[in-house]
């Protein structure tokens, strides 16, 4: 029997909704035989409140498996959100955003006020332009990450998540047995040549190419990092592995960070300058290191910085 | 009733741990506001338990280690100097003051620096006010 299944997009890109496509053609036995689509705004006309919209209820189909990407950011996203949960027995964050907050989530960096004013309100705006406070969902507080509303059941990152992953967790639902998930760092997959630590004095930003020879493969590629350039990959969480090298350094780029920290209440940036102060590496050389929480901004990794006291200011 | 400030203190088996060890069978007074952790070396206190201490409610943290040079691991309390750079560095970006962390170093024979940091930082971090309560809006 096919496995009901939602599919539910939040404050999200539909990148992920992408990654699902891109699952190629294990999507098809995945599509015709295994899962029944029961609700999914981005193939399906199915209204939250009856088809005409004169439903007083929110409707959203009950089901096996739940599929919910993007973070929570509106209150129709919380309403969503907790609709899943209430409909849902498996419930499954797909991509950063639902995982980490993701791109959105930098937004918890600064003053929301003063964000939101920032869309709405910019000198090449029409005057009289002010932040909408009807007809569009009132924002919360700051982006946040799904597991900070509701239990969720399994975490697949990735900015965008790994089709084969993707796969592997519904066909784990179909045949009703765990998935089998990566759960090291970026490092652990990657085939670089690594000569030790203590070499990197300071980090550079990726603004010159890596050094290597185009017609080498990757495993005869010093580590970025010991190049000296900003990589994520030792406190990034792995699986973007496609084709067994991490996709950013197959292209020769060092890593973003976009499957968030390798444990779940990781700090990507604390666990960054960590390793490079106990390297002996000088983690001031790092340009701009509140970026490194840029896939991972949820679970009050970024704030807006404290105002000094007028004290303080002197 | 005064505020009463949390104060986490990191102290290494070898060194403050056996310092706060001895201030207590010499029966020297400190601050009743300090809870003591052992740790094996000061070197092994990451980032992460620092800032997950004040995320939990803790007004301030100290680290107590080996004089430098002195580690039992031998260069222990280098590793937990370089962390603890990293960490006033980086107590801002995660909207705290810096001084509500402190580092310092003494050997096992030393409970009166030991009763005199933990005293210091009591002190300092009562006048600060509880860790949440910022002056977002000045």
């Amino acid at each position: 029997m096919a496995v009901r299944t939602v599919l539910e997009w939040l404050n999200s890109c539909s990148g992920c909704e992408i990654a699902i496509l891109n699952i190629g053609e294990a999507l098809v036995p995945l599509l015709t035989r295994h899962l029944e689509l029961v609700h999914a705004p981005i193939l399906m006309d199915h209204k939250y409140l009856g088809q005409r919209g004169d439903g007083t209820e929110f409707n959203i189909p009950e089901a096996e498996v739940g599929l919910v990407s993007g973070g929570v950011a509106t209150v129709e996203h919380l309403q969503v959100l907790l609709q899943m949960r209430e409909k849902c027995r498996i419930l499954i964050a797909l991509g950063t955003c639902a995982t980490h907050g993701g791109i959105p989530a930098l937004m918890n960096g600064q003053d929301r006020k003063e964000g939101w004013e920032g869309v709405f309100q910019t000198r090449t705006t029409d005057p009289g332009c002010s932040v909408p406070d009807v007809e569009v969902p009132a924002p919360l507080d700051r982006v946040y990450a799904c597991d900070e509303k509701v239990e969720i059941d399994l975490f697949l990152p990735g900015c965008p998540p790994n089709p084969a992953l993707i796969a592997e967790v519904l066909m784990a639902v179909v045949e009703d047995r765990d998935p089998v998930l990566p759960h090291k760092s970026v490092c652990d997959t990657c085939p670089v040549i690594r000569e030790g630590k203590g070499a990197v004095s300071v980090v550079r930003r990726f603004l010159v190419n890596a050094e290597f020879l185009a017609e080498d493969p990757i495993d005869r590629m010093r580590c970025l990092l010991e190049q000296g350039f900003m990589c994520m990959g030792p406190v990034t969480a792995a699986g973007c592995a496609g084709g067994g090298l991490p996709r950013c350094i197959a292209a020769r780029v060092p890593c973003r960070g976009c499957f968030g920290p390798v444990r779940r209440d990781g700090n990507q940036m604390l666990d960054m300058m960590n390793a490079l102060a106990s390297n002996g590496s000088d983690f001031k050389s790092v340009v701009d290191r509140r970026s490194l929480l840029r896939f991972s901004g949820a679970h009050g990794g970024l704030r807006p910085l404290r105002r000094k006291s007028a004290a303080e200011r002197g | 009733m005064g505020f009463e400030p949390k104060i986490i203190a990191f102290c290494c088996n070898w060194c403050s741990y056996a310092a706060a060890d001895l201030a207590g069978t010499a029966r020297m007074q400190y601050p009743h506001n300090v809870r003591i952790i052992r740790v094996m070396c000061s070197g092994m206190v990451h980032p992460e338990l620092v800032l997950d201490a004040l995320s939990h409610g803790a007004d301030g943290v100290i680290v107590l280690g080996c004089h430098l040079g002195e580690c039992h691991y031998q260069d222990g309390n280098r590793k937990a100097l370089a962390r603890s750079e990293v960490i006033t560095e980086l107590l801002e970006d995660f909207g705290y003051e810096t001084e509500r962390y402190e580092i310092s170093w003494l050997s096992s024979s030393e409970p009166d620096r030991l009763v005199k940091a933990f005293t210091g930082i009591t002190e300092r971090v009562r006048k600060m006010g509880p860790v949440n309560a910022r002056d977002l809006a000045g």
